[in-house]
C-alpha cells in the first residue's frame, strides 16, 4: 500500500514539468479574467476591491503556505540531516519572501483609496513585514555563509523555524488587537455575513492559479538549489583531482 | 469611488514582481549552467593529462613509448 502510494507520488512528479507550466498558466489567465471581468462589482469599495482576488491568495497560499513548507523542510533537515531538505527550504523561502512582498505590496496599494493611507503600523501589517524582514534575514544569511555547509544550514533552520512562529500572530492579529486590515471574509462564524457566491468562485479560482503557481515555482527553485548542490559537489571532486 | 488606476498598479505590480522574480531564476540557472560548461572543460583537460600519462608508461618491461612526463625512472618489472 505505502509502496503503491510512494510510487504514484513518484510518477506524478515525473509529470511535473509537463503538468505544472500550462496548468498553472491557464489557471492564472482564469484568476485574471474572473478577477477583472467576471466577478461583480463591490459597492462600497468599487473596482479597488478586485484586488482581493490576488491578494488573498498571495496571503494564505504563497507566504503561509510557502513559509509552512520552509517550516517542515528545516524540521526534515535537523531530524534527517539531509542536505536535499535544505535546497527544498531554501526553494521555499525565496517565493514565501516573494509573496510576502507581493501581499504588503497590493495590499498597500488596496488600502490607499480605502483606509486613506499606503501603510499604517498596526498589528497585522507590522507583523507581516516581520515576517518578509525575518525570511529576507534568512536568504542573506545562506548567502553570506557557505551554502553548502551542512551546519550553517543547521542553524538556518532553527532561525527559519523560529520565524514561522510569526505566522499564527499575523493569523490572529486582527482577532487579538483593534486593526485598519479587516477581519477574515471567507472563514467566519456562522451567522456573520460572508462573502457573496459569485466573489467566492472567483476568489477560489484565484486560490487554485495562486496554489498552481506556488507549487510551480518551488519546485523549479527547488531543484536549481539541488542542481546547485551537486555542482558544488562536483567541484570539489575536479578540485581535489587537479590537487593530486 | 471606483480608484481604477488603484485596482491596475496593484494587478501590475502582482505580474512585475512574478516577472522579476522569474527572470532572476532564469539569471540562476543561466549561471548554474555556465558553471557545468566550466567543469566539463575541466574534467575534460584533466582526461586528457590523465591520457598522457597512461601512454607514456612503459609497456610490460620495454622503455616509456613517449618521453615520460615524471622525473622519476620507470620502475621495472
Amino acid at each position: 500500500m505505502t509502496a503503491g502510494l510512494a510510487s504514484l507520488a513518484a510518477r506524478a512528479y515525473g509529470l511535473r514539468w509537463r503538468v505544472l507550466p500550462p496548468l498553472t498558466g491557464v489557471a492564472m489567465l482564469a484568476m485574471l479574467i474572473g478577477a477583472v471581468l467576471a466577478a461583480p462589482r463591490e459597492v462600497i469599495e468599487g473596482e479597488v476591491q478586485r484586488l482581493m482576488y490576488i491578494h488573498v491568495p498571495s496571503a494564505t497560499i504563497g507566504m503561509y503556505g510557502s513559509i509552512g513548507v520552509v517550516f517542515v523542510a528545516s524540521a526534515m533537515v535537523l531530524w534527517k540531516r539531509d542536505m536535499r531538505w535544505d535546497a527544498v527550504a531554501r526553494g521555499a523561502a525565496t517565493v514565501g519572501v516573494l509573496f510576502t512582498a507581493l501581499t504588503l505590496l497590493t495590499g498597500a496599494i488596496w488600502g490607499r483609496p480605502v483606509w486613506g493611507v499606503y501603510w499604517a503600523w498596526d498589528a497585522r501589517l507590522t507583523s507581516t513585514l516581520v515576517l518578509f524582514l525575518i525570511y529576507c534575514g534568512y536568504l542573506l544569511i545562506r548567502q553570506i555563509a557557505d551554502p553548502h555547509d551542512e551546519q550553517t544550514a543547521r542553524y538556518a533552520a532553527v532561525f527559519a523555524m523560529i520565524g514561522a512562529l510569526d505566522i499564527p500572530l499575523i493569523n490572529m492579529s486582527v482577532r487579538w488587537w483593534n486593526t485598519l486590515h479587516p477581519q477574515p471574509i471567507v472563514v467566519r462564524p456562522l451567522g456573520d455575513e460572508a462573502l457573496p457566491t459569485e466573489m467566492l468562485i472567483v476568489l477560489l479560482v484565484g486560490t487554485v492559479a495562486i496554489s498552481l503557481l506556488v507549487a510551480w515555482l518551488i519546485v523549479l527553485r527547488t531543484e536549481t538549489e539541488l542542481a546547485a548542490q551537486r555542482i558544488h559537489g562536483l567541484r570539489a571532486g575536479v578540485d581535489r583531482r587537479e590537487a593530486s | 469611488m471606483d480608484y481604477l488606476e488603484f485596482m491596475f498598479a496593484g494587478f501590475a505590480v502582482f505580474w512585475a514582481g512574478l516577472f522579476v522574480y522569474l527572470l532572476m531564476l532564469q539569471m540562476r540557472i543561466r549561471s548554474l549552467q555556465q558553471e557545468v560548461e566550466r567543469l566539463e572543460e575541466r574534467l575534460a583537460e584533466q582526461e586528457a593529462g590523465d591520457r598522457r600519462t597512461t601512454e607514456a608508461r612503459p609497456v610490460a618491461g620495454g622503455r616509456p613509448a613517449a618521453p615520460a612526463t615524471r622525473q622519476s625512472p620507470a620502475p621495472r618489472t
